[in-house]
């Protein structure tokens, strides 16, 4: 009797551990820190000083650390709505029965088994000014705008926007194919029967079927929209003139260039209030409008 | 069955713990034996964490420099970490440093690192140490003093060069005997030659990229009569006239000569290929292209230093990675790091590296080597490469030396993009950057 009241706590014990060791730690200790000035570089501020909120404050008035936000802002909305959207059509057309589909699952999906690096140097080459891939397929269908883009102001934000969705979408879509493969057909033969059409089969029945589907992949998106930098390493280093550096760009910045560990800190601390913020309303709001869904 | 599971997971547990615990306990040896390992015969081994991510198998080289080393040494091991970029090395550096890890004897970081390698406590002076070799004296006279100047501070030597290049400019003789040009010498020719060369959609005059422009940048700077750093290790000279002058004539070579593309050019990768093809005239890059470059034009390839503004004046700027010695580690081992970076830099190994790597001999007297009197004669655009030396100024480095380079980059690009003047710019990043520095004063 006794042994069956510990055993679920004995379960959980070893992945409590990491968590507690590797997540809850360094999180608290990032907010300890987060209120201190400590700088590697120089000599007077190598042991921690206590500072106070000045870090926050600090950051928020810097327009730079605003223009930061402002542009991870523009990445996560501009990524993941459009990549989840992408994901569930890719999941509906490759979804039925025909011939060479292996292909074209293989094309959508062979992206996400590239590692972000090698994905951001094949597009660095597609980018390329003149010759570059893309360049020459946009001339062709008739585009004529600046061909820089990794370098242009006004470009290289959306071109690394480019890259992730590129990356991303037949990913996710793997997990759309795998709820949709697991929907009952019986449900689909009742709504054709009753006569409804594509868009409200679609709206009706599949998407409300798919919602723990949707959350769980507008949630893993969203992390990773804030946690993939890779590709801003390989091509545009944050630049031109810091048009391309978003909140994590900005945190191993601070970090591991300015050597600033208080600010780095609460980088950090500001990263991870957005990211808990989100998931939890995310779960919250699917869970409310979902009261059966047992 | 329960019981079972339970003892699983509890053995589990023991089992994970004492991996930790051996983790800890892994360092208390190494630490200990230090005293002992001050004698001469007693076995000593060290590691040291080299950045490969270049253009060469530099790994594959190293080890053969090792084994060399370790046949005149066998008391000695030497047990190389070869991992990513200097970026890499440096933060896996700071990462073992903070976590209180063991840090390797030695590493290959950026000349450049200096203060902040300093300031963070993590390296050793390395004076002390050189009073060990023979020649001390002979040793740091022969290398060349542009290579040395970013190890000194505080009247102490910090690092010995290795892995160096310098900023050059390629241009392709045959595009420019064609047109009946000679070598340019000033901005003034250099800016008529490129708009001559330039053919309209089809070809360059000159390439220069600015994806990571400050590098690139120091020459045109220092050709103006201005570098951007000086003596002072917490002065910048952003807003001169005279660098204000060199980013206006950056701009000047795509605005006003139509000569390159406008605005900030990421094309570092691209560069030396568009420039062995022959889709552009010129391309200012770095000496360690040269290998590949040589290997894929099919023409008379010119490396020359950057043209100043003055008729018959140039400039250049050193890079690459030097030795450091790092903190923490027993006597012993630093000694046996400074013995091997002493080895790997006599002229026999210095021209063999460099004849291999496509980087400059980091001593003067490597190029008596017959080894690299063979490649040059081979080569000769290699002995270019090491005369371009002559006119290098300082690399930038100073104190908070990412931040500063940020700040420089920002507004550079905001001038070379357009977005801003490139007074205002260079106003800008002279304001921040001084900011910047008021707490290193």
């Amino acid at each position: 009797m006794k042994q069956k009241k510990y055993l679920p706590y004995v379960l959980i014990l070893p992945t409590f551990i990491f968590v507690t060791v590797f997540t809850v730690w360094p999180t608290f200790l990032s907010l300890y820190k987060s209120f201190f000035k400590q700088r590697l570089n120089i000599a007077r501020f190598r042991e921690p000083v206590f500072y106070g909120i000045k870090n926050y404050t600090q950051l928020f008035q810097n327009p730079e650390f605003i223009n930061v936000l402002k542009n991870t802002l523009i990445y996560v909305l501009g990524t993941v709505p459009l990549t989840v959207l992408a994901a569930f059509i890719f999941a509906q057309m490759l979804n039925n029965k025909f011939k060479g589909i292996g292909y074209f699952r293989l094309a959508f999906f062979h992206p996400s088994i590239i590692p972000m690096v090698s994905a951001a140097t094949i597009w660095m080459f597609f980018l390329t000014p003149d010759y570059g891939l893309f360049n020459s397929a946009l001339t062709f269908l008739g585009y004529s705008g600046p061909q820089n883009w990794t370098a242009n102001p006004n470009l290289a934000l959306f071109a690394v926007m480019i890259i992730a969705f590129w990356k991303n979408a037949g990913y996710y879509m793997i997990f759309y194919l795998a709820g949709l493969q697991n929907l009952p057909t019986n449900i689909y033969e009742a709504a054709r029967l009753d006569g409804a059409g594509y868009l409200r089969t679609t709206f009706a029945i599949t998407l409300p079927l798919l919602k723990r589907s949707t959350l769980f992949i507008s949630t893993i998106a969203f992390i990773s929209a804030f946690q993939t930098i890779d590709h801003i390493f390989v091509l545009t280093k944050g630049g031109p003139s810091g048009r391309s550096t978003v909140l994590l760009y900005y945190l191993w910045q601070t970090r591991f260039e300015n050597l600033n560990i208080g600010k780095a800190s609460t980088i950090t601390v500001i990263l991870i209030v957005t990211l808990l913020a989100f998931t939890l309303s995310n779960i919250m709001l699917s869970e409310k409008k979902e009261p059966n869904n047992e | 069955m329960k019981k079972t599971l339970i003892m699983f997971l509890l053995l589990t547990l023991v089992v994970t713990g004492g991996l930790f615990a051996n983790g800890k306990k892994e360092t208390a040896p190494a630490a200990s034996a230090a005293p002992a390992a001050v004698k001469k015969a007693e076995p000593v081994s060290f590691e040291i964490y080299y950045p490969v991510a270049v253009d060469a198998p530099i790994a594959k080289i190293l080890n053969g420099y090792i084994k060399d080393f370790q046949a005149q040494y066998p008391n000695i091991t030497v047990k190389p970490v070869f991992s990513g970029g200097y970026g890499d090395v440096k933060t896996a550096v700071q990462t073992t440093f903070e976590g209180g890890g063991k840090a390797p004897a030695m590493a290959v970081m950026l000349a450049t690192d200096l203060y902040d390698l300093i300031n963070s406590d993590y390296i050793v002076p390395l004076d002390s140490l050189l009073s060990t070799i023979p020649d001390k004296t002979a040793y740091l006279n022969d290398i060349f003093p542009s290579f040395l100047q970013n190890s000194k501070y505080d009247g102490k030597i910090w690092s010995l060069p290795f892995q160096r290049s310098a900023v050059v400019m390629y241009y392709n003789k045959d595009l420019f005997k064609a047109a009946g040009l000679t070598a340019p010498d000033s901005w003034d020719s250099l800016a008529a030659d490129a708009q001559k060369l330039t053919i309209k959609g089809k070809r360059w005059g000159i390439e220069w990229p600015s994806g990571w422009p400050y590098w690139l940048f120091q020459p045109l700077a220092i050709g103006a009569g201005q570098n951007i750093i000086g003596d002072s290790d917490t002065t910048v000279y952003f807003n001169n006239p005279k660098v204000i002058d060199a980013v206006k004539f950056y701009i000047s070579l795509s605005k006003k000569y139509h000569a390159t593309p406008a605005g900030v050019q990421g094309s570092w990768g691209a560069a030396p290929t568009n420039f062995a093809k022959g889709s552009t005239a010129m391309i200012v890059h770095s000496t360690g292209s040269l290998t590949g470059i040589i290997k894929q034009a099919n023409f008379d390839v010119g490396v020359m230093p950057i043209p100043g503004k003055v008729k018959g004046t140039y400039a250049s700027v050193p890079g690459g990675g030097n030795f450091y010695i790092l903190k923490g580690t027993p006597k012993a081992e630093q000694e046996a790091a400074l013995k091997f970076a002493y080895f790997v830099t006599q002229p026999k190994y210095a021209a063999d590296f460099s004849t291999k790597t496509g980087y400059i001999a980091v001593r003067k007297s490597a190029y008596n080597e017959p080894e690299m009197k063979a490649y040059l004669a081979k080569v000769p655009q290699a002995a270019d490469t090491r005369d371009v030396l002559k006119y290098a100024g300082k690399e930038l480095s100073l104190q908070n030396l990412g931040q500063v380079r940020n700040i420089f980059h920002k507004y550079l690009q905001a001038a070379y993009n357009g977005t801003m003047t490139p007074e205002a710019a260079m106003a800008q990043a002279q304001k921040e950057a001084d900011a910047s520095l008021k707490d290193f004063k």
